[in-house]
């Protein structure tokens, strides 16, 4: 089959090539969620209209070049190419027959043909398919000797290129996120093809190459992201609606990489985590000025929010005690728990802090001399949207975040709550004190949480049990454990998919968190230790077998490998 | 004589109604290496896990240099007693420095705060650390594969690491349990040395190990335990010749394991 590999490449490229160029639609519909805009001619119109068809251009393309130029790891280059051709066909494809009413939207009807939708699946598989008939090959590594001056040029490109990346990503089909119909597969198209080339900048070395040089230069890396993340208001994302989804992300963003802490590092299966969110906003909104606040004092926005960290904190070593005693499946019970009793207790207003059902409205809007954090802002001639400082502000809070979790990660106590993790009885045996440690690491993760909650309240400008129920604890769990555990790209990358996924995805209505649970199938089946692995999560989801063995109760116990071996060797 | 750095006084262990362990003593003096042997199931690790605050005695007391010794595994590990494990438990997916300094991690003083904005102090700490760590594999000889996952490395190499882990607590007493098994005799003989090196160091030393020819030429004093209850402890030449161990751990006829101890001592002698 080996030799097959080329010409099945060769033919699969140009099927896609040609397929692009075909009509993918036949039918102009007469109703369908859309009455007004209820047409599939999109598909139908000349190729310059459909940037969809402009990626299986590039991508057929591309398995042409890959294929007769020299290049090491072939294979993986090519699969990238061909996975993300399919997901480009498959996407559209499927969109037309979902909203067309049937294969005959990208078949034949009523006199018309369409066929380049199917004829782009077929060529895409059939790429795919010889992509993975190519020899193994190991992995690139690309390393070579620059000057510090090179490497930081090379760093600024790559992360300015990141940032247009992903904002190009988000408003891919439409800059206000609502009115474009296509929306939905247009995103999706995009994501695809910008997947398939960050898969090619993985296998031939790039991607491991620029995380090695930013490791190298970390102080540089951190402040050209952070000039990247102050810098997004003066892109494509620099619109009212994008500054709110920017926000939740950074939220959100900030409150899972509070949880990497518990779950992540200290191994502690916590999911009753977004109560704490809840205690930092009901405490910030009670301290607010709110009309609707039990105390009728206004403190500053900073003091309000170290009171609702400190709150929670102690809600944490609460919570957290009983870790002394009850161990995983168990404590995830008892975290549960705990998050439906603050969610009954703040529904049913008990002890009358939340409001109730009313929640607390009105939050007052915070200001910085005098300008209304939801007030639109000009700065030197840009007139940035409004709720650009609340968009700084929570910049400010997840780089505070990730400040709080790298350095407590590289330090004593981070090692020991890895160790506790790894195996509880062991670090104890080794002087660790983990009954203390675990209390801390509940505290410190409830303490961020409730930060990033008085952030939220003010932002919404109203704190309601609602939003702190049971499926926003188990959406977190879920950023972290699909972005990578323990580490702090991945706790911002999975809140951003999971938060703006479904956003995009309201073309999909009724399918949306099927597909969003989907996808998440695929992902926890093909890369168990998340998008973005720490390094020892990544050893140690290479061999499960390791992993089952710190959640054990038993104190000391022989395996039977060791003791076989032990027999041998005497 | 001194007061023995470690000491354990009529030890004894019932789980539920079994006996584990019945009146056991021990005494360990320091700068001496103990060898504790018995067969399967004699109550060797219960032993051991009564003496690093695992279990908590049910009658009986610990003491080190003369204090009784808390009953918290860590708090002992803090007095001074550390140990390894007889199926190997390192922290698989931390790298082999990584896992020395989990040891220092007792010895080293700073707090939440100094771990969170890594102040000066909190720098030179973890530098000493650091260099402690690196100082402790080059000892057990380690040295070169301190950024690998301790998981990767040989199974020989395991057990070492976990002793350079044990030595970064700075303990007085060091408890080996089964250092050799399923080693090959190269790997026995560096083992025997490294263990050598590590009294040199005034370590105290308490082995378990089912090779006898292991213990009887690297022990000054030899416990032997059956069924919970110590048998003879001694000198290694007198629990050699008592007939009751022969009977009890060897299970041959005397003259046999006679031979076969002096074909060992031959060989080993210089």
């Amino acid at each position: 089959m080996k030799a097959m590999a080329r010409p099945l490449i060769i033919v699969g490229s140009i099927v896609v090539i040609i397929g692009a160029l075909l009509p993918w639609a036949t039918f102009v519909l007469n109703d369908g969620p859309y009455p007004d805009k209820a047409t599939l001619e999109f598909f139908d119109a000349p190729f310059g209209l459909s940037s969809f068809r402009l990626y299986l251009e590039i991508l057929g393309l591309a398995g042409l070049v890959f294929c007769f130029v020299p290049l090491r790891d072939k294979i993986r280059v090519l699969k990238a190419v061909g996975w993300g051709a399919l997901g480009v066909a498959l996407i559209n494809t499927l969109f037309i027959i979902g909203d067309g009413g049937g294969f005959g939207a990208v078949t034949v009807a009523d006199g018309v043909t369409a066929f380049g939708g199917i004829a782009a699946v077929i060529g895409a598989a059939v790429l795919l398919y010889g992509a993975f008939q190519l020899p193994a090959e190991p992995k690139v590594v690309i390393n070579p000797k620059l000057p510090f001056w090179a490497e930081w040029l090379i760093l600024l490109v790559a992360f300015v290129a990141l940032l247009l990346l992903i904002t190009e990503t988000l408003t891919a089909g439409g800059h206000s996120g609502v009115s474009d119909p296509y929306i939905g597969p247009l995103f999706l198209s995009y994501l695809s093809a910008a997947g398939a080339l960050l898969g090619v900048l993985w296998a031939v070395g790039v991607t491991k190459w620029i995380s090695d040089m930013s490791e190298r230069h970390r102080i540089f890396s951190i402040v050209v992201l952070v000039a990247c993340a102050v810098a997004v208001p003066f892109t494509s994302l620099g619109n009212d609606y994008w500054m709110t989804i920017t926000a939740n992300i950074g939220v959100y963003a900030a409150t899972a990489i509070g949880l990497n802490i518990v779950v992540g590092l200290a191994g502690l299966l916590d999911l009753g985590y977004v109560a704490f969110m809840g205690i930092g906003a009901f405490v910030a909104a009670n301290l607010s000025g709110a009309v609707a606040a039990e105390f009728g004092i206004r403190l500053p926005f900073l003091l309000a929010a170290i009171v609702a960290g400190i709150v929670a904190g102690l809600f944490g070593a609460i919570v957290g005690s009983p870790t002394l005693r009850v161990r995983g499946d168990y404590l995830a019970i008892v975290t549960l728990a705990f998050g439906e009793i603050f969610v009954r207790v703040s529904q049913n207003n008990i002890g009358g802090l939340t409001g109730g059902s009313n929640a607390i409205p009105n939050i007052p809007d915070l200001s910085l001399f005098g300008t209304g954090f939801n007030d639109s802002l000009t700065i030197g001639g840009v007139q940035l949207p409004s709720g650009v400082l609340y968009y700084f502000l929570i910049v400010v809070l997840v780089a505070l975040v990730m400040f709080v979790f790298g350095n407590l990660k590289n330090s004593r106590i981070g090692r020991a709550w890895i160790a506790i993790r790894e195996d509880e009885d062991v670090a104890r045996a080794m002087g660790v004190k983990t009954g203390k440690l675990k209390i801390l690491a509940f505290m410190t993760g409830a303490t961020l949480a409730g930060l990033a909650g008085a952030v939220f309240a003010h932002k919404l400008a109203t704190a309601s049990y609602d939003s702190f129920q049971f499926n926003q604890s188990v959406t977190l769990l879920a950023a972290v454990i699909l972005g990578g555990m323990g580490t702090i790209p991945g706790a911002v990358l999975g809140a951003a998919l999971l938060f703006v996924l479904p956003e995009e995805l309201r073309q999909f209505s009724d399918y949306r968190l099927l597909f969003f649970g989907l996808a998440l199938v695929v992902i926890m089946r093909f890369r168990p230790q998340g998008l973005i692995a720490d390094r020892h999560r990544r050893a140690e989801l290479a061999d499960q077998d390791v992993t089952g063995e710190s959640l054990d109760d038993t104190v000391i116990k022989e395996p039977v490998a060791v003791a076989g071996a032990k027999e041998a060797g005497a | 004589m001194s007061t023995p750095v470690l000491q354990a006084r009529d030890v004894s262990m019932v789980f539920g109604g079994l006996t584990a362990l019945k009146n056991v003593s021990l005494n360990l003096d320091e700068g001496k290496i103990v060898g504790l042997i018995g067969p399967n199931g004699a109550g060797k690790t219960t032993f051991f896990n009564c003496l690093t605050g695992l279990y908590t005695p049910t009658t009986g007391q610990v003491l080190l240099k003369g204090a009784v010794l808390p009953g918290d595994p860590a708090e002992v590990t803090a007095a001074g007693v550390a140990r390894t494990f007889q199926n190997i438990r390192l922290f698989p997916s931390m790298t082999v420095l990584e896992n020395v300094l989990l040891g220092r991690h007792v010895r080293m003083r700073q707090g939440p705060l100094a771990s969170l904005f890594h102040g000066p102090s909190f720098r030179r700490g973890e530098a000493a650390a650091r260099d402690r760590a690196r100082e402790l594999l080059a000892f057990v000889g380690l040295g070169k594969v301190e950024d690998e996952l301790s998981r990767n490395l040989p199974y020989g190499d395991q057990r070492r690491l976990e002793i350079a882990r044990a030595l970064a607590t700075d303990p007085a007493v060091l408890l080996l349990d089964e250092p050799t098994a399923g080693m090959n005799p190269q790997e026995t003989e560096a083992a025997r040395q490294l263990i050598f090196r590590i009294r040199d160091l005034g370590i105290s030393v308490v082995v378990i190990e089912h090779d006898t020819k292991f213990i009887f030429t690297l022990c000054d004093q030899v416990s032997v335990l059956v069924q919970g209850e110590l048998l003879v402890e001694g000198t290694p030449d007198v629990v050699r010749g008592d007939p009751r161990v022969v009977e009890a751990y060897l299970g041959k006829p005397p003259e046999e394991v006679e031979a076969e101890l002096q074909a060992v001592q031959e060989g080993e002698t210089p």
